[in-house]
């Protein structure tokens, strides 16, 4: 286990809000669908951002600024050198998504997973049954990777729900687990993947516990500060499970108790 | 394999070794904690080391990486050979438990150049509850004091080398633990998580963190860079860090996953008891009460669980 990063090249930035950008990064790391990396800046530090892509010659970075390495990430320019370690994590439960319906929900920034996730399934389209895809933003100003939800509406189920934006008329009102009532998935046979804000993934799986589909079914991708990425620094702990190695992504049914527990400490 | 050596040649067993290794043993300054000797006078065995010795495998600011010229140069760790004499039961112990959860190039440098002398604890004091905690053997020599000489039972062959030119002993003793007075009487507290009793623990804390910075076991780190001051070469360290600081879970945008001073204290409490053992099949805590010892407001969180009602 080493902390020596390897530098990789910037092919391309986009910018989608003031916040958030897609780094583009020339590398053959190609992480499973739901890991992470390690991204640092010399003398800046080290953060872990989630994989954005499933491909073999780029990975891509969708990064808000948010903090002190990615605020640096955001001065980076075209051809710039970045620092990365990794993959890190287990990712999604691609064996056990074989031959099912497949439920992917992300918030805000937590679409970079399910990004990533998404790249696959259209890689494998025959290994999977149907795909219902459900994001929610703030606004329409706030909506992320907006060219390629054009593409994905054209393949696969797509609902879009805006928390706060009454003047939308391209999309719907509403907090994710609306726009799941409203647009019910197929609930057989099915997997739910989740990433964003815990309140929302926790609203939006009381939804899918009310539509039938059981905790045991049903993935979260958790947020947590992660440092070492392998188990040793403690940062991630969410009682005895370290996010970063027996995570990101764990079965709800695994870790719910463990939440509720660590939740149930107020001040 | 166990050896003989007579009590008044300890100092020149020690001196010898100082010849070729360097020895780091308990020592008296301002506080007690291991340093470097250069001779067995140094050495103050009377009292368990207020600071321990974790302190030798992963110090306080740990190089781990070093930028130079758009470069990143891993620091190998060190590799001068190394004694630690006079690490008691409880130490040792911790030893095994960070052995099972530092992984990283530096560690394991230091760890596989490093012999661990053990020697038996003849003082415990009221903080003392080691024999609760289910400790193993985890030397490569141990002395135990009998009459006139030391016992010194070998653990490994990395051990033995020390030792080859002493007498065998031809019937081996068992060596006993040592006695304590406090008792922790349950380790099975998983289902006690919720249970108001930890309220009033954690509302004595002050959230200072000495109890990690003291734990023998405490391992958790940060990593930080350091720039140099032409704001291009730097540093990326490992930090002792402590999950009793709220900036400990928190990450970007300010979110700090564990928020309350109850859920920090609790985690302490948890990892050390249930948590650990839930993966590594031991508990993280090895009874030395060096948490209980330094507590600026005395919380005993071990006569708390000792009040928790048994659930089933």
């Amino acid at each position: 286990m080493s902390y020596l990063p390897k530098p990789y090249k910037i092919e391309s930035i986009k910018s989608y809000t003031d916040t958030v950008k897609l780094f583009k990064i020339k590398c053959n790391l190609n992480p499973a669908p739901g890991t992470f990396v390690e991204v640092s800046i010399p003398g800046i530090g080290e953060c872990p951002l989630a994989s954005c892509s499933h491909n073999k010659k780029y990975l891509e970075l969708l990064t808000k600024n948010a903090g002190n390495v990615t605020s640096s990430i955001f001065n980076l320019k075209k051809y710039d050198k970045i620092l990365i370690r990794g993959p890190h994590g287990h990712g999604f439960p691609i064996k056990d998504l074989e031959g099912k319906n497949v439920i992917l929900i992300a918030g805000g920034t937590g679409i970079a997973p399910i990004t990533s996730m998404i790249n696959y399934i259209e890689q494998n389209k025959k290994d999977f049954k149907k795909i219902f895809i459900y994001f929610g933003f703030r606004n329409e100003k706030n909506i992320l990777l907006k060219e390629r939800i054009k593409k994905w509406e054209k393949e696969f189920e797509v609902h879009i729900g805006l928390s706060d934006d009454p003047d939308s008329h391209e999309h719907e009102k509403g907090f994710i687990n609306k726009i799941i009532k409203h647009h019910k998935p197929t609930t057989k046979n099915t997997i739910a993947l989740l990433c964003g804000p815990e309140i929302m993934m926790s609203v939006a799986t009381k939804e899918l516990n009310t539509l039938g589909i059981p905790n045991s079914s049903i993935y979260w991708s958790l947020e947590r500060r992660m440092e070492c990425a392998f188990g040793s620094c403690g940062r991630c702990q969410i009682q005895d499970l370290y996010v970063c190695k027996d995570g990101p992504i764990f079965r709800y049914d695994k870790i719910k108790s463990r939440l509720d527990n660590e939740n149930s400490n107020s001040n | 394999m166990q050896k003989i050596l007579p009590k008044k040649e300890l100092p020149k067993f020690i001196n010898n070794l100082i010849k070729k290794h360097q020895v780091i043993a308990p020592t008296k300054n301002k506080t007690t904690s291991f340093q470097k000797i250069s001779d067995f006078k140094e050495i103050y065995l009377e009292k368990l080391t207020q600071i321990p010795a974790k302190q030798h495998f992963q110090p306080e600011n740990e190089t781990l990486l070093e930028f130079k010229n758009n470069k990143a140069i891993e620091n190998k760790g060190e590799i001068k050979k190394t004694i630690l004499f006079g690490l008691r039961k409880c130490d040792l112990n911790a030893i095994q438990i960070l052995d099972k959860v530092m992984y990283d190039p530096q560690y394991l440098a230091k760890r596989k150049n490093t012999i661990l002398i053990g020697l038996f604890c003849e003082n415990p004091d009221k903080f003392c509850f080691c024999n609760s905690m289910e400790l193993v053997d985890y030397h490569d020599l141990f002395l135990f004091p009998k009459g006139k000489n030391y016992i010194i039972d070998v653990g490994t062959p990395k051990g033995k080398t020390l030792v080859k030119n002493l007498k065998t002993l031809e019937k081996e003793i068992k060596i006993p633990n040592p006695k304590n007075s406090k008792k922790l009487k349950n380790l099975d507290i998983k289902k006690n998580y919720k249970d108001s009793i930890w309220k009033s623990d954690a509302d004595k804390c002050l959230s200072c963190s000495t109890c990690t910075i003291y734990c023998p076991t405490c391992n958790c780190f940060d990593i930080k860079d350091n720039l140099d001051t032409n704001l291009k070469d730097g540093k990326r360290v490992r930090r002792q860090a402590s999950c009793q600081l709220k900036s400990f879970s928190k990450v970007a945008g300010g979110k700090s996953y564990r928020d309350s001073r109850l859920s920090r204290f609790k985690h302490f409490v948890y990892h050390k008891i249930t948590y650990y053992k839930s993966i590594h099949n031991r508990p993280m805590c090895v009874g030395c009460g060096r948490c209980l010892r330094v507590c600026p407001t005395k919380i005993d969180w071990v006569k708390t669980i000792n009040k928790l009602p048994k659930k089933k």
